[in-house]
């Protein structure tokens, strides 16, 4: 018999009893409010012995559900018995998986006795010596040995040198802990000055930025911001602090644009890299990975995305003559219960709970709730309730309403607490300033119940994440920002019916992403994850998927795959009227990208997707693009600068100026002090609509988007906006409900000001500026900080400008702001500004939580 | 009734009706948030000087003029004033005095 032989005999046959024994044990020690076990107890006692054999062996192997069994059968070795040998093999095995972090968990807890290596005979002692040494890596710039697991040494090992580097593994493999300690290394002991970390959404950058500056502490040899300012740039590239900066991949761009022929990076890192293929936003990481590469082709890039099955995909774009290496891993290091949950018939409060396997199924016991729930919401409050009643429990929503209302839901059913936790108080406290008195989440938190969605100001969600981490919050309600790249991971996800974004149902790979959440490495032995209704068609209409990874393909080749749609699509944009346009929000991305190629290269088989694609269908697609190419007079250079943007929308832009028979200042925006500002943005807004690209639609809602950007640029706080928006209700008496309107808000800040306005006002702003050379009127350009800057970021003065490059959220900036009389503050006069009042925030009702912020990012510690 | 011709500015209109007529065309060839030039100040400041309220809709002077939105998604002219202020006025209430 042979090994592999061996091993799959074992797990089907040999302990394949006492495996499921060991399995329903450990499950069961996992889960709250299980109803008394009544299944009748086995005969036969565990065979402790041969298991812990049979672990050793399925060890050796490579297979996830080898190593998943020997990984249960450690955890199952040191927490199920209180038996010291028992326990000790248990470690052993751990050891033989490289799992560090759960023997340092089960040292942590008491579960193992000191001194295990006196224990172990001398051969096993020197073997696990061995282990160790094997499995640490050497950080160069703090000279310290780091314990690592397998995935985490063929990552270090293969990261050197020049070579362009794609790694994928599940969640909780430690990969995020470890490039970040690699970045660090290589900007301090390696040659890389200027460093650009891309993350796909605002929420990943927030959290990337917290995480490297509070591993740098103050060090005065790396900067870290997420402003796309060149003056950390310059200084990087003068032999000052290097600098890394960690942006979107608009962000980017941002950057790119203000250094122009300057720009150059040493070291490009794309986290959840996967993300090159979302619709819409996937060909914007694209172009920002190729204008990087050619800015530099030396450039020294690494992937990261979470179980993907082909993440060498994303090297086929490198360099000619740059060595490229996937290192891919499928293992898991913390176990990982899939559980369904279905009602008993006719026992409303009474869940049958099973555990799916590979191929079979177990089952673990009863769940018993508190109450009956009525609907859908109450199903899924009451039973994260009652399940995950220790804490540390993720409840799946499918949006954010929904995700107040659970939230509220399950904090109605959990004793109240004696006193509230300082950090909760603190964390309401910023809710109700920073938002709105009335702000559900406040009260909520208090009771260590939280919500969570994308639109959140980064300073709240950060700071609910990290009392999550901390299990001060016990309960964290949430919507599929989770899965658009936020780094949580936690004990026990609830969830019925996922979906993604608005209605889709969630694919295989998306649920696996979110699933693979469940288990902390490091904290927890086990992750759980409860699925409800596993038979209802509607909650899922594909079942509950299997195990599946991500398939990476890269957005702009999805659409080309798509037969002649593409070149439809582009043929039909250089005539038509754009309002009649379906499908654009499929093709309009991709089409402007594939024409701005086409105008730098003259063809598009000169680059490289040509060699994904069949030779015909580019040969034909040449000729629709050049046919385009031949009637725009916007040049490469301005198209490149605006990624998403249509060169034949610039194109036509700048025909509508040629046109306008009015004063030409009119077309400037106003600024944003003067009483034309608002109106003003109303009539570009209509502008861009009509000639560029319908970005702001429907039309009715223009004179909203043109407040919120007026209001946004004057660096009014959300608090504010919110106030004004009821306000406004109130005066002209029309309804509202309260949640709702500080949802949309949040909303209208982060989609509209944020995001639509910035990528088209900077666009508008550009062909302006080259009309405007045009026609010889170039006085009328102000040096000033580009729009799509100061609307990213929401500031217009100068004292917020600098308050934000000081490194402090926009939230915590706005509210000092609020206190600062002049608006011309430089860097040093805001620091000046701070240090001198730092003592009186509380006193001027700063919330603590940006007192905390602001001093952390100053060094004014108390 | 006869017809009352009014002067504004460098413009005569035999009839109010027409003056109304002609400030409207000039109001449609504007945008909203489009700063009125300098040329069509000339009339419109006239046409303010001759509302039934001047005195406060100039107030303490007249910087330019503007066209924003008013009610119900129309828009009118507005006056900006040298201390920041600014009003909106009807071409009818100017010419008409209602």
């Amino acid at each position: 018999m042979s090994l592999i032989d061996l091993q799959s005999w074992l797990l089907q046959e040999g302990i394949r009893e006492d495996l499921d024994k060991i399995i329903r044990l450990t499950v069961r020690n996992e889960l709250d409010n299980l109803a008394p076990d009544i299944s009748a107890p086995s005969t036969e006692p565990i065979d402790w012995p041969k298991l812990i054999l049979a672990g050793s062996i399925l060890a050796r192997s490579e297979k996830r559900t080898d190593q998943d069994a020997a990984l249960r059968i450690a955890t199952a070795a040191v927490t199920l018995k209180d038996d010291q040998a028992l326990t000790d093999a248990g470690i052993v095995l751990m050891g033989k998986l490289s799992n560090f972090r759960a023997i340092t968990l089960a040292t942590e807890r008491s579960l193992v006795a000191t001194n295990l290596h006196g224990r172990l005979g001398v051969s096993l002692h020197l073997e696990a010596q061995r282990r160790d040494i094997d499995h640490a890596i050497l950080v160069q710039s703090s000279g310290a040995w780091l314990p690592v697991n397998d995935f985490q040494q063929r990552f270090w090992a293969n990261a050197v040198g020049a070579s362009w580097l794609s790694a994928s593994a599940p969640t909780a493999s430690g990969k995020t802990f470890l490039v970040l300690q690699w970045l660090i290394d290589q900007v301090i002991a390696g040659e890389s000055r200027v460093v650009v970390y891309l993350a796909p959404t605002r929420a990943l950058v927030s959290e990337i930025e917290t995480s490297l500056k509070r591993l740098l502490g103050n060090s005065e040899l790396i900067d870290v911001t997420s402003l796309p300012f060149p003056v950390n740039y310059r200084t990087a590239r003068a032999g000052g602090a290097r600098i890394i900066y960690i942006f979107t991949q608009e962000r980017l761009h941002l950057l790119a644009n203000v250094l122009d022929d300057e720009f150059s990076v040493d070291l490009l890192i794309v986290d959840e890299a996967h993300k090159i293929g979302d619709n819409q936003r996937g060909v914007i990481l694209q172009d920002a990975v190729e204008r990087i590469t050619r800015a530099n082709p030396e450039l020294k890039a690494v992937f990261i995305s979470p179980a993907t099955e082909n993440p060498e995909e994303l090297l086929t774009d490198a360099p000619i003559g740059v060595q490229t290496v996937a290192v891919n891993s499928d293992s898991s290091t913390v176990l990982q219960n899939l559980l369904v949950a279905a009602q008993l018939p006719r026992k409303s409060k009474l869940w049958e709970l099973t555990l799916r396997q590979q191929d079979s199924e177990l089952p673990i016991g009863t769940l018993q709730l508190a109450s009956k729930p009525v609907g859908l919401k109450k199903r899924l409050a009451f039973i994260a309730a009652a399940v995950g009643e220790r804490g540390g429990t993720l409840v799946y929503t499918n949006g954010a309403g929904e995700a107040e209302e659970v939230a509220d839901l399950i904090s109605q059913l959990l004793p109240e607490l004696e006193s509230i936790d300082p950090e909760l108080s603190q964390l309401a406290e910023l809710a109700r300033k920073g938002v709105h008195q009335d702000f559900r989440l406040a009260p909520l938190v208090e009771l260590g119940v939280a919500f969570h969605y994308g639109n959140m100001p980064s300073l709240l969600r950060l700071e609910i994440e990290r009392l999550f981490r901390l299990g001060k919050i016990r309960f964290l309600v949430c919507t599929s920002t989770l899965i658009e790249g936020v780094n949580l991971s936690c004990r026990t996800i609830v969830v019925r019916g996922p979906r993604k974004g608005k209605g889709h149902p969630m694919e295989p790979h998306d649920f696996w992403n979110l699933a693979g959440r469940a288990g902390r490495w490091g904290d927890e032995f086990q992750g759980n994850i409860i699925c409800i209704d596993p038979e209802d068609t509607q909650a899922w209409p594909e079942g509950i998927p299997n195990r599946a990874r991500h398939h990476i393909k890269r957005e702009s080749d999805a659409v080309l795959e798509l037969g002649d749609s593409m070149e439809n699509y582009l043929s039909k944009r250089g005539k038509s009227d754009l309002s009649n346009m379906k499908d654009k929000d499929k093709f309009e991305q991709v089409g402007a990208y594939l024409l701005t190629t086409f105008m730098r290269l003259g063809s598009i088989s000169a680059a490289s997707l040509a060699k994904r694609h069949d030779a015909a269908s580019i040969a034909k697609l040449d000729q629709t693009l050049g046919s385009l190419a031949d009637k725009i007079e916007i040049d490469v250079d301005l198209a490149s600068r605006h990624p998403g943007v249509n060169a034949i929308g610039l194109q036509r832009l700048l025909e509508a100026f040629r046109t306008y028979s009015g004063d030409v200042e009119n077309l400037l925006p106003a600024n944003v002090s003067s009483n034309d500002s608002y109106d003003r943005f109303i009539t570009i807004m209509g502008r861009i609509n009509e000639h560029l690209f319908p970005a702001f639609t429907p039309q009715g809602r223009i004179r909203l988007y043109a407040l919120i950007v007026v209001k946004w640029l004057k660096g009014y706080s959300l608090a504010k906006i919110i106030r004004d928006s009821i306000d406004w209700h109130q005066e002209v008496g029309r309804s509202f409900k309260l949640p709702e309107l500080i949802r949309d808000t949040m909303e209208l800040v982060e989609q509209i000001a944020r995001f639509r306005a910035p990528k088209y006002l900077s666009a508008y702003m550009n062909v302006l500026h080259f009309y405007l050379h045009e026609i010889g009127r170039k006085e009328l350009i102000e040096d000033d900080l580009d729009i799509g800057t100061q609307l990213e970021f929401g500031v217009s003065s100068t004292t917020l400008l600098s308050l934000m490059e000081l490194g402090i959220s926009r939230m915590s900036a706005v509210t000092l702001y609020e206190n600062i009389a002049r608006d011309d503050l430089s860097r040093k006069e805001c620091i000046e500004w701070i240090a001198e009042r730092v003592n009186q925030f509380q006193a001027m009702n700063i919330p603590a939580i940006i007192i905390r912020e602001v001093r952390e990012n100053l060094s004014l510690f108390d | 009734m006869p017809a009352k011709p009014i002067h504004l500015g460098p413009m005569y209109f035999k009839k109010r009706g027409d003056a109304v007529e002609y400030l409207k065309k000039m109001l449609h060839r504007y945008d909203v948030g489009d700063r009125v030039n300098s040329d069509d100040a000339v009339i419109l400041q006239a046409a303010l000087e001759h509302h039934p309220d001047s005195a406060a809709k100039i107030g303490c002077g007249i910087t330019d003029f503007s066209v924003r939105s008013a009610d119900y998604g129309t828009k009118c002219f507005w006056v900006n004033r040298p201390d920041g202020t600014t009003e909106k006025f009807s071409i009818t209430g100017s010419i008409h005095g209602k």
